[in-house]
């Protein structure tokens, strides 16, 4: 019993990186309707950002979160603006491939500059343990569980309240009916593929004392923020929040009961059953097959 | 004259044929191209250059395969080394666990390709573009976390050595030189597999399900068929080319032979030479695996990363800038060039069309029923309770105001939607009623629909739109080519026959609906406003263009807005309004009633003129 609640609070706390991670990527999805096959590069571009401030400017990666979510909104504003963009109109399939292109791009650049090591940055105060009611926790894993609840209720007190974040719904909704009423929609798309991109700023700060960065940690990430997305609807940053939480308890449990080889597997494996019988997600907030 | 004779000349004929094509310039051009590909490291002898040749062929040979799923179907899989490793694997174990010789053990490798490919593909089929993707990638991430996990069969991340038994029968060589003629021998197969494929039946289709599924399915193709058909063929030749490869390797591991970063790259090289086109991804492969390859041989481990860094590069240029790929960009003015050289040209044949599928059956019997028709979407009844009887060899007009359920009715009686209750019934060739579940099966029971939204195969011809029509009753190419070219000229679109569907003009696309549904020679023609958006003289010719149709025994129902052109037209008249018959009879009649009248003028309007 005690190790089951322990498993329970460990999937919640690793859902919570997943839950940052996925919001930026719903976000971008539900928004420019855009699959960024990308975002876990971004990611690893992020980490390794934040590895260099804290190697060379000795900046604690806390403090990294300032610069590395404005370098990352810039950098996602620009694969949008110069990359995406042009191909809206374009076919699907280009699209994929210019992402895809992206992300394979920046893993293997990555490869050339840094090599194939682990780099890690050692960060004393997020690995100490608090032990609660017999459980212990990461102080690292409960400030990503807090920033991941503040970045959903900020983002949901920003969608709702701000002329710009109404913007954004409009666009959401109707894309022509938006462009209709005035609202600059190739703004708003720049602004949200930025938005998205800043999510995985943000948690390439909070990851870094816990995981160690290499040029494909963005992959081994961003595929399980593909299950999480699609659990949740692919629209729906709630259901996006809740699903992550769902993938982190689901690889804490199968974990520890299934084979840790093989926790991936049972994702993987409830990521296409939702995706053939469920395409709506488990919430019915979006269409997979649209 | 015996039968050795006939099948004798037979064979002369066949062997004449090829020797044609063998004139062909585009032929032996692409002959002449391919065999550099043995010509050239024969000739600098230089073990390097044999390995980069190798790579070569066999990332081509994928590429071709997968652009039969990616390409000409049009679903973008980036999983397919599965199928790649599932060869490497069933071989390597056929050798080591039972001592079957690769040569027999990668046909088993690629049986269950085959069967892996059915199984993911019918399942996934339904998922649209990035999901169809991502569900690839999850398919292939599991095999391979398996194939980790189950280490006593695999070796497990560790790996798996090949037993080095040398010679021909073990397909494992001192003189790397035998590996390039197997490799060329690999490409050469997907090469003739992709180009009959492009030029045969299958391949139009597979064309319009990616371009049009509702349009395909009323030319009476069977979308999922053609598609797990398509993913058959494309995994187990991927299985053949990761069969050879084990062996050429020598050792497999997950990580290589399950990899999702090949994956990606057979799909890249694809769409750098022209995705969909039969030498895109040979030309995208002999373009961009050299400069990786040279990289890597020159630079070494210093290198590690650039050719995937150039890879990612040149795929997010080529679509910003040249999304057709080389060959969708540049093909046609080489091909034109080529064309130019001796013996080139396309030669028109001036075949002759084939027999018509024959119309049998009595005039003026019921030769569809529809009862009761219900069809609820939501809280909304769109057709409430109709019944329409179709009579063999009449012209039926449904008019009625917009929004009244005409274009639901027609849905309903050609398979497109499942009436929520009542039923359809059509009388089949041998004159007994049936109910098809299906609209494929209604247009291939003789159900042809035209659309009221046009659904053009866009990037395809108009005599190849009407061609994919006339496929379900003449499988031959040349046969429907044939008779395509018969309808184009009946509707009067032969002179703008090779013009793609995309740049025509409204009026021509709704000519183009027609033609069509009538290349799938239809017994009953159901034609939804085709008068809409044509100019005057051409309504007339429609108008006369629909007789002539019913004159060779074709029974039309026509949704039409154009009073003056339907009342002409029509034997019989049904008025539907808010999903009801309101009125039938013939056209006189049909207009003097009171409520067909108050249906699209109002009740004041009626009570004003004291009707």
């Amino acid at each position: 019993m005690d190790v089951l609640v322990q498993l329970i609070l460990n999937g919640i706390l690793l859902g919570s990186m997943y839950a940052i991670i996925s919001v930026g990527l719903t976000l971008i999805f539900g928004i420019v309707r855009v699959v960024n096959f990308a975002h876990g590069e971004f990611l690893m571009v992020g980490m390794y950002a934040v590895y260099l401030l804290g190697t060379h400017l000795g900046l604690n990666p806390y403090v990294s979160i300032v610069p590395v979510v404005i370098l990352l909104f810039v950098l996602g504003a620009l694969v949008q603006r110069f990359i995406i963009q042009p191909l809206l109109g374009a076919d699907e399939h280009i699209q994929i491939f210019a992402t895809v292109g992206l992300s394979t791009a920046l893993v293997n650049l990555a490869l050339l500059v840094f090599g194939a090591d682990l780099y890690s940055l050692t960060v004393p105060s997020a690995r100490q343990a608090i032990s609660v009611g017999g459980n212990t926790m990461l102080v690292g894993q409960i400030v990503m569980f807090i920033c991941a609840v503040v970045l959903v209720a900020g983002l949901h007190f920003f969608m709702q309240t701000t002329a710009l974040g109404r913007a954004i719904r409009a666009t959401a909704q109707n894309r022509n009916a938006a462009l209709l009423m005035g609202v600059r929609v190739d703004r708003v798309y720049v602004f949200t593929f930025g938005l998205g991109a800043a999510c995985v700023g943000l948690a390439s700060a909070l990851l870094i004392p816990l995981y160690p960065v290499t040029p494909t940690i963005g992959t081994y990430f961003v595929l399980t923020a593909f299950v999480v997305v699609v659990l949740g609807g692919m629209r729906s940053i709630y259901g996006a929040f809740a699903g992550a939480m769902i993938i982190g308890i689901v690889d804490s449990l199968s974990g520890y009961y299934i084979a840790p080889d093989l926790k991936e597997v049972v994702y993987f494996a409830i990521f296409i059953l939702i995706l053939i019988f469920k395409p709506t997600g488990l919430f019915g907030f979006g269409r997979g097959t649209e | 004259m015996t039968a050795k004779a006939i099948s004798s000349a037979a064979t002369s004929q066949k062997r004449s044929s090829f020797l044609t094509q063998l004139a062909n310039p585009r032929v032996y051009c692409a002959l002449l191209a391919l065999s550099l590909i043995l010509i050239v490291p024969a000739v600098i002898d230089s073990p390097f250059v044999v390995h980069v040749f190798v790579t070569i062929c066999v990332f081509a040979a994928l590429s071709t395969a997968w652009n039969i799923v990616g390409g000409y179907a049009g679903q973008l899989s980036l999983g397919h080394t599965v199928f790649y490793g599932i060869g490497g694997y069933t071989t390597a174990l056929l050798i080591q666990h039972f001592g079957i010789s690769p040569w027999l053990g990668m046909w088993a490798g690629a049986a269950l390709s085959a069967l892996v490919g059915i199984g993911i593909g019918y399942p996934c089929f339904r998922l649209r573009g990035p999901f169809f993707s991502l569900a690839t990638i999850a398919f292939l991430e599991v095999v391979r976390l398996l194939s980790i996990h189950f280490t006593g069969v695999t070796g497990g991340a560790a790996g798996l050595i090949v037993p080095l038994n040398l010679g021909w029968a073990w397909m494992i060589f001192e003189d790397k030189f035998n590996y390039l003629y197997i490799a060329f021998g690999l490409l050469l197969l997907t090469l003739i597999v992709s180009w009959a494929i492009r030029n045969s039946r299958l391949g139009f289709y597979l064309t319009a399900v990616r371009e049009r599924e509702d349009a395909a399915l009323a030319a009476g193709v069977n979308n999922t068929n053609v598609k797990l058909k398509a993913v058959m063929i494309s995994a187990a030749l991927t299985s053949l080319v990761g069969s050879f490869h084990a062996m050429y390797m020598t050792f497999l591991e997950p990580a290589t032979m399950f990899s999702l970063a090949t994956s990606i790259e057979i799909a890249m090289f694809s769409l750098i030479g022209g995705l969909g086109t039969v030498v895109g991804p040979l030309l995208g492969t002999v373009l961009v695996v050299p400069i990786a390859e040279l990289a890597r041989g020159w630079l070494g481990a210093s290198a590690n990363g650039l050719h995937g860094f150039v890879y990612g590069t040149v795929l997010v240029i080529i679509t910003l800038t040249l999304p057709g790929g080389l060959v969708g960009t540049f093909g046609n003015r080489v091909g034109g060039w080529i064309d130019r050289l001796p013996g080139g040209g396309r030669r028109d044949d001036g075949r002759e069309a084939p027999a018509q599928r024959p119309i049998t059956g009595e005039p003026v019997k019921p030769i569809l029923e529809a009862k009761n028709l219900v069809m609820k979407f939501g809280g909304l009844t769109a057709t409430d309770n109709v019944s329409v009887t179709l009579l063999r060899g009449e012209i039926l007009g449904i008019i009625g105001p917009n929004g009244a359920g005409k274009t639901t009715l027609f849905s309903q009686i050609s398979g497109f939607l499942q009436p929520t209750s009542g039923t359809v019934g059509i009388v089949g060739p041998d004159g007994s009623m049936t109910s098809p579940t299906s609209a494929d099966e209604f247009a291939r029971l003789g159900v042809g629909r035209t659309f009221q939204i046009v659904q053009p195969f866009g990037k395809l011809t108009v005599l190849e739109n009407i061609m994919v029509g006339a496929f379900m009753r003449h499988p031959k190419v040349d046969d429907a080519r044939a008779a395509a070219l018969r309808v184009a000229r009946l509707v009067g679109l032969d002179d703008i026959k090779d013009v793609e569907a995309r740049n025509l003009p409204i009026g021509g696309l709704k000519r183009l609906e027609v033609a069509r549904t009538l290349a799938t020679e239809p017994s009953i023609l159901l034609l939804d406003e085709v008068m809409a958006g044509q100019s005057q003289s051409d309504t007339q010719k429609m108008v006369n263009l629909v007789r002539t149709i019913r004159d060779t025994g074709v029974t039309v129902i026509a949704i039409e807005h154009n009073m003056q052109a339907i009342m002409s037209l029509s034997d019989r008249i049904v008025v539907i309004d808010s999903g009801r018959v309101i009125a039938q009879g013939n056209p006189q009649e049909v207009v003097k009633d009171r409520r067909v009248i108050e249906a699209y003028l109002g009740e004041d309007f009626v009570d004003a003129q004291g009707i």
